[in-house]
């Protein structure tokens, strides 16, 4: 039951307690990476556990910032993530198993891209459009209203009357005034919208990054040199922003 | 006072738990298949007692709902103590299409709840992630005979050959227990139902999801009040979800709800239509020396229960349980350590999802003890008086008729003794995350997987 690639050692000097944290550090992104695509790849993933994978990915990429900025740092309490980028300065990257672990970002990145999706189980319709778990689908132009609408009566989400003693109305019975009153609240232009923003572009703006980057990467030689250091700093923080932005 | 030789012979059991005396939990009964092969529908999903604990209802994966009900204990069983009998089984939730999504709406039944009994019939409320169901649970033990217009087979008389009008009678029949479905409350919610809450009230009801809280009244179906919207205008600065909402228990302006990072708000519906600011805020600070990448995922509130009382709260998070005063928002009044063994365990728990699981908690009757599950089958009891906690196992092997439990410990590390279980023998697919606790008496009902284990103190 131990944790993949975590040795369990005493944390009594500084090199060892930051080798854990980079080790275990390599193990959460790894994990919420493959949680991440794994949830991409469902019809309607469970908005929690999208949000605590979201959020771990968040912290995660906050403690590779702050490591970065100072690289020989013991493992200490960071302050909860902010979601707006920083801009980091330019710096040397001197700790070898950092730039590992950049590489296996890529290297996820890399087999998400190529490897594509196993299409949703379909039941009685075709696969339906991907969507991720917080995509812009959600911010339909009218949801604003909602909130501001004292929330009398839902005007979209439901005018359905069950009377006493009649059966149960099952969903996909309506009656056609109903019908009527959901189809003029309807704004198909949304759907347009909707369509155009699903995949296969999910990941279109990443590949495109990716392959800019990729053939800069293989030529840098395991000690890197100042240069291609910052330009993984800078990588680093792409892929990251990529990914917190999907 | 029980006396078979079964317990009369075995040697007292470690202290249990509960009030001033120790309590002595015994098996009472089990129900559900032995089988090994776990079919998914079978899978209990919630549990609850109705208010006078006569009734038990479970509901499961399939949306079907079983309604248990207590025997009398009369003369001539004088050691039944109040066994649970099926009462009524029926198909609450069918599974649907969401034709506008094209997504499939799971039938399993999330939540029960009862409401107070006013009448003869008994109503409970259940939920899936979209619908909420009114049901009405209703005995029949009477039937009218001697109509005049129709035959005994139901077949209707020719009126030219009826010479006289006689009175139908009532004829006593085999008990028929009946459930209909009153109201259904559908369409309300666009993310998954998480918790239905029954207001003091005894008129109105709330129903959370993952985003927003609404509030119903039992008798109007067609629309319902948003109190609680917590939805960002851009769905990619969510970073919060509503994960569980409770109505105070005498106060029916009053109602909490817990979050995905640890926190409650209680919110006065008297201050305002949109109850977005709360009227408190309970968080506890978090500890620097044990934060760690999964402190936000453990920090996650799975369950909340207000006391009987309405004066305490209690929450549950992945490793704790939490009591809070209402009166003091910046810390518990008292926290419980349920599996702290999994502490550096949780990578590989991240690993395998357990981390998401959503464990729920229970007050007894007075207040003075609590109760949640753990892995492998293990739950675990506070007392909240003594300090004292107890685990407890339910399986097959412990299920001789008023066996007495032997208290369960999981060896954290060294040398394990005998009886002791090591952390890394727990089996993580063996979760109880739903148990129930009788409102007045020392009963308890725990749901492991596709069984449903009653148990009762001794001393009863």
């Amino acid at each position: 039951m131990v944790a993949r690639g975590l040795k369990r050692k005493l944390h009594d000097s500084e090199d060892s307690r930051g080798s854990f944290w980079e080790t275990q550090l390599q193990s959460v992104l790894d994990i919420s990476l493959d949680k991440y695509q794994r949830d991409q790849a469902l019809v309607e993933p469970s908005l929690l556990r999208s949000v605590l994978i979201n959020n771990t990915l968040r912290q995660v990429q906050s403690e590779v910032r702050t490591s970065l900025t100072e690289p020989t740092s013991a493992w200490k309490p960071q302050p909860p993530p902010r979601p707006q980028p920083e801009f980091l300065s330019q710096r040397e990257i001197e700790d070898f198993s950092l730039s590992s672990a950049i590489s296996a970002i890529l290297k996820n990145l890399d087999a998400a891209l190529d490897g594509g999706y196993n299409p949703p189980p379909s039941t009685l319709l075709p696969p339906p459009p991907q969507r991720t778990p917080l995509a812009s689908v959600e911010n339909l132009p009218g949801d604003g209203k909602f909130k501001q609408n004292l929330g009398f009566t839902h005007m979209m989400e439901s005018c359905r009357t069950s009377s006493v003693g009649t059966s149960a109305v099952v969903s996909g019975i309506f009656q056609e005034s109903t019908i009527d009153d959901l189809l003029m609240d309807l704004d198909t232009s949304v759907f347009g919208r909707e369509m155009s923003s699903f995949a296969p572009h999910t990941f279109s703006f990443p590949a495109d990054e990716l392959m800019r980057y990729l053939p800069s990467l293989s030529t840098s030689s395991p000690a890197p040199s100042s240069s291609s250091g910052s330009r993984e700093i800078h990588e680093l923080e792409q892929i990251m922003d990529i990914l917190i932005r999907s | 006072m029980c006396v078979c030789s079964l317990c009369v012979s075995a040697p007292r059991a470690a202290a249990g738990v509960g009030g001033g005396n120790d309590f002595q939990w015994c098996f009472s009964q089990v129900k559900g298949a032995i089988d090994e092969d776990v079919a998914e529908a079978d899978i209990i999903s919630t549990v609850e007692f109705n208010y006078s604990g006569e009734l038990l209802a479970t509901g499961d994966k399939g949306g079907r709902v079983v309604i248990f009900q207590r025997e009398q204990e009369s003369k001539n069983r004088p050691l039944s103590r109040g066994e649970y009998n099926v009462y009524s089984t029926f198909q609450s939730h069918e599974p649907e299409f969401d034709y506008l999504k094209s997504l499939e709406i799971e039938e399993k039944i999330n939540k029960i709840r009862w409401l107070p009994q006013q009448n003869a019939a008994h109503f409970l409320l259940s939920t899936n992630d979209k619908t909420i169901k009114l049901w009405k649970i209703s005995e029949r033990d009477k039937r009218a005979e001697g109509y005049n217009l129709k035959d005994e087979d139901g077949r209707l008389r020719d009126p030219f050959r009826i010479s006289t009008l006689r009175v139908p009678v009532l004829m006593p029949m085999d008990l028929m227990v009946e459930a209909s479905p009153r109201r259904i409350f559908a369409n309300a919610h666009t993310y998954h139902i998480n918790s239905i809450s029954v207001n003091s009230d005894h008129e109105t009801y709330l129903s959370a999801d993952d985003l927003r809280i609404n509030l119903w009244h039992l008798e109007i179906t067609d629309r319902s009040f948003n109190i609680v919207d917590i939805k960002p205008a851009n769905m990619e600065e969510l970073t919060e979800v509503i994960t569980a909402a409770e109505c105070h228990p005498h106060q029916c302006n009053v109602f909490v709800y817990s979050s995905s990072k640890g926190t409650i708000r209680l919110c006065d519906m008297r201050a305002a239509a949109l109850c977005d600011r709360h009227s408190k805020f309970f968080e506890e600070p978090e500890d620097p020396s044990s934060r760690s990448f999964f402190s936000e995922i453990i920090s996650s509130i799975s369950d909340v229960k207000f006391s009987h009382s309405g004066r305490y709260m209690m929450t549950r998070d992945y490793l704790s349980v939490k009591v809070w005063d209402l009166n003091m928002e910046n810390r518990p009044v008292e926290t419980y350590q349920v599996h702290e063994y999994l502490r550096s365990k949780l990578c590989s728990l991240y690993e395998n999802d357990c981390i998401f699981d959503k464990f729920e908690c229970c007050w007894n009757g007075s207040d003075s003890a609590i109760m949640t599950g753990s892995y492998n089958n293990f739950f675990r009891m506070f007392d909240r008086n003594t300090r004292r906690d107890i685990t407890l196992e339910a399986s097959r092997e412990n299920s001789k008729p008023r066996a007495t439990l032997k208290p369960r410990k999981v060896c954290t590390g060294g040398k394990r003794k005998k009886d002791e279980i090591s952390v890394d023998s727990l089996d993580f697919n063996k979760k109880i995350l739903h148990t129930a606790w009788h409102p007045k008496e020392n009963v308890i009902a725990v749901a492991a997987t596709n069984n449903l284990y009653i148990f009762q103190d001794k001393m009863n």
